[in-house]
């Protein structure tokens, strides 16, 4: 069993290479290759089945990759069982041992690396601190509420320093308050502590407050691994464009410098634009919600359309409208200061070209 | 466990009169085919010949009642820890396997309860007798030149009731098994337990209600009975419930076999209670922890 690490451990560095993983004729996981780096907090993000489960559990332990290596430090982990990696894991249910006290519970990682009681019931207490439950040692997790419950499970991770912390949809079970309380608190944690965090979720928002890098994945395959700012801002494909956030997607033809859409309007776009280079012909432009504002109808630059529902949502309002080919703009801007637009009117569309993407047309959707 | 009771969990309210239209038959049998005939019974023990103590005198006066019972206490302990040996990897195969696997043991399992106690019985003395098939294969392997006294043996005794009362214990351990999520299992694994470690820390305990369930179930059947004792036991050892039967029906000494019958009930009164008291055994059967 490997030693505790010391007391001042920071994070390692993970390098996932190749992954690949089948469970009979389904790929769940396809050659994935990430490496994160010591200390790094990164979360795999992605609709329901689309592997990030899959690469988070062969990285503790818990499924054999069918292809590929999981270096941590540099070290081949891929065929070592879970308890010898010496991996800190929240889990989403808790998974509090119900038949042991909160105390008992964090001390128990401590128990298995064959630590004294006296020493145990110290170090359990300091993690409890940490997690701000110190004091709660003598009762059973019964008596916790979820939210304490799961910081209990974080004490539980951390107790043993362990220099790499994975975390599945910890706060999926989580009401709203609790998790946006709970989010700070893995930040401060990770902060303090220096580990490098795995975390998986499905929640965008989650991701994108939270982590240093976001890896999206689909259907088992890597789309981009990027910070939250250019993952959002510069997504690499019409996937991840449209997961992260709102996206317009219009059809359109480009001619190496305008795109033109199905009116014959065209707008000239910057060499910014194209992620990748993109053959003329028919591709896709993307732009985001909040980019859009309304000007007056025909005026020079503007686009036509014809307002279906005014959504009022306090701060900001929604705009659903349609182009004269019948596709979907739509609008968000601030409730103050605007025109009074009601559904049925007919207004121009200023689209800045600096903030539009353009796409290869029938990249994966 | 505390909280609301099953009539008043959530969205199931129920009024007294429907709990009482529901549970009435279930108490109406306990009333009459057991607690009254058990009342008569006792009854019996202190009011005849006249009102008096002296059945149950009888009972501590001659030791070979005591004897008696010492023996059922042993041979009834014996089966349980037996059972609980043999039950429990059973047990944890079965909880562990799915498909054709896990229906071919629970099969194997449930397969003695189509057949009566008495046809298993009868199978063991035929299994054991001086001719039968466990002397051929002694004698055959060459551990015993003569057939051994194998029938009417406490051994066949202890070994015929963990067979016939298995089934008891394998499958509240089961049950409990089942239940144990298995996201506990890797919890302890990420905390750095092996198989061998998780299974003794976190799969033993948390299995505790359906084991503790499960032996107390066996042990406190062993206790009164009746059909393999009688039939596999040496007369010269007897158990309680063979006792009773003869003292009723050969002696026709109907006070003294009920204070046999009170002695007996006594003690698996307090059995029950003491367990109840050390292992709060209502929370056990409500659930996990």
């Amino acid at each position: 069993m490997p030693q505790a690490a010391s007391p001042h451990s920071k994070g390692a560095l993970i390098e996932i290479r190749g992954l690949g993983k089948r469970f009979g004729s389904v790929v769940a996981v396809d050659d994935v290759s990430l490496t994160i780096d010591a200390g790094e907090f990164v979360a795999l993000l992605g609709p329901s089945g689309s592997g990030k489960s899959t690469v988070l559990m062969s990285v503790a332990g818990f499924e054999r990759p069918t292809a590929g290596q999981i270096l941590i430090d540099g070290v081949d982990c891929t065929g070592l069982p879970p308890n010898k990696r010496n991996i800190g894991m929240v889990f989403q249910h808790y998974t509090l041992f119900p038949h042991l006290s909160v105390g008992d519970n964090v001390a128990f990682p401590l128990k298995m690396r064959g630590i004294g009681k006296a020493e145990r019931r110290r170090q359990a207490e300091q993690a409890l601190e940490v997690v701000r439950l110190s004091g709660y040692a003598e009762r059973m997790p019964k008596q916790l509420s979820g939210g304490q419950q799961q910081r209990v499970a974080l004490a539980r991770a951390i107790v043993y320093n362990p220099r790499v912390l994975l975390m599945d949809e910890p706060l999926s079970a989580l009401d709203k308050n609790l998790r946006e309380e709970m989010q700070i608190e893995i930040k401060r944690l990770h902060a303090e502590l220096g580990f490098t965090v795995v975390f998986v979720t499905h929640d965008q928002g989650e991701a994108l407050t939270m982590a240093d890098r976001i890896a999206i994945l689909k259907a088992g395959r890597l789309q981009q691994v990027s910070p939250a700012r250019s993952l959002y801002e510069r997504p690499s494909n019409l996937f991840a464009a449209g997961f992260i956030g709102e996206m317009n997607i219009l059809p359109v033809t480009w001619d190496g410098e305008k795109a033109t859409f199905s009116n014959n309007q065209d707008i000239r776009l910057p060499a910014e634009a194209l992620i990748e280079p993109i053959r003329p012909g028919a591709a896709v432009l993307a732009v985001r919600p909040e980019r859009l504002s309304v000007a007056a109808p025909g005026e020079a630059g503007t686009w036509k359309a014809t307002v279906r529902d005014v959504v009022y949502a306090g701060a900001g309002s929604l705009l659903i409208t349609h182009l004269d080919d019948g596709s979907e703009v739509r609008l968000r801007m601030p409730s103050a200061g605007q025109a009074n637009v009601r559904s049925g009117d007919t207004i121009g569309i200023r689209m800045p070209p600096e903030a539009v993407l353009l796409y290869p047309s029938g990249d994966a959707a | 466990m505390k909280g609301p009771g099953f009539f008043e969990a959530d969205g199931r309210q129920m009024s007294k009169g429907a709990i009482l239209l529901l549970m009435g038959p279930f108490f109406l049998l306990v009333f009459v085919a057991f607690l009254y005939p058990l009342g008569n019974l006792l009854s019996i023990s202190v009011l005849e010949p006249t009102p008096t103590l002296a059945n149950y005198e009888r009972v501590f006066d001659n030791p070979i009642y005591a004897t008696v019972l010492l023996r059922t206490f042993r041979i009834a302990l014996l089966v349980s820890i037996l059972s609980l040996v043999l039950s429990l990897p059973v047990a944890v195969l079965m909880a562990n396997s799915r498909g054709p696997k896990a229906v071919l043991i629970t099969a194997c399992i449930l397969l003695p309860f189509w057949s009566s106690v008495l046809v298993r019985t009868a199978a063991w003395a035929i299994l054991l007798q001086r001719n039968g098939m466990v002397n051929g294969f002694l004698q055959a392997i060459g551990l015993t030149s003569e057939p051994l006294r194998l029938l009417y043996t406490q051994g066949a005794v202890v070994v015929a009731m963990t067979h016939v009362l298995m089934p008891f214990m394998v499958l509240p351990i089961y049950g409990a098994l089942r239940n144990i999520p298995p996201a506990y299992n890797r919890a302890a694994a990420i905390c750095g337990a092996g198989p061998l470690r998780t299974f003794w820390e976190v799969t033993l305990p948390l299995a505790m209600p359906g084991i503790i369930g499960g032996f107390i179930l066996v042990f406190l059947t062993a206790l009164g009975y009746f059909i393999t004792p009688s039939l596999l036991g040496s007369p010269q050892e007897m158990m309680i419930a063979t006792l009773i039967s003869q003292q009723m029906r050969e002696n026709l000494d109907w006070p003294f076999a009920a204070a046999l019958v009170g002695v007996l009930t006594l003690i698996v009164t307090v059995i029950t209670l003491i367990f109840s008291k050390v292992f709060q055994f209502d929370r056990m059967m409500g659930g996990r922890a």
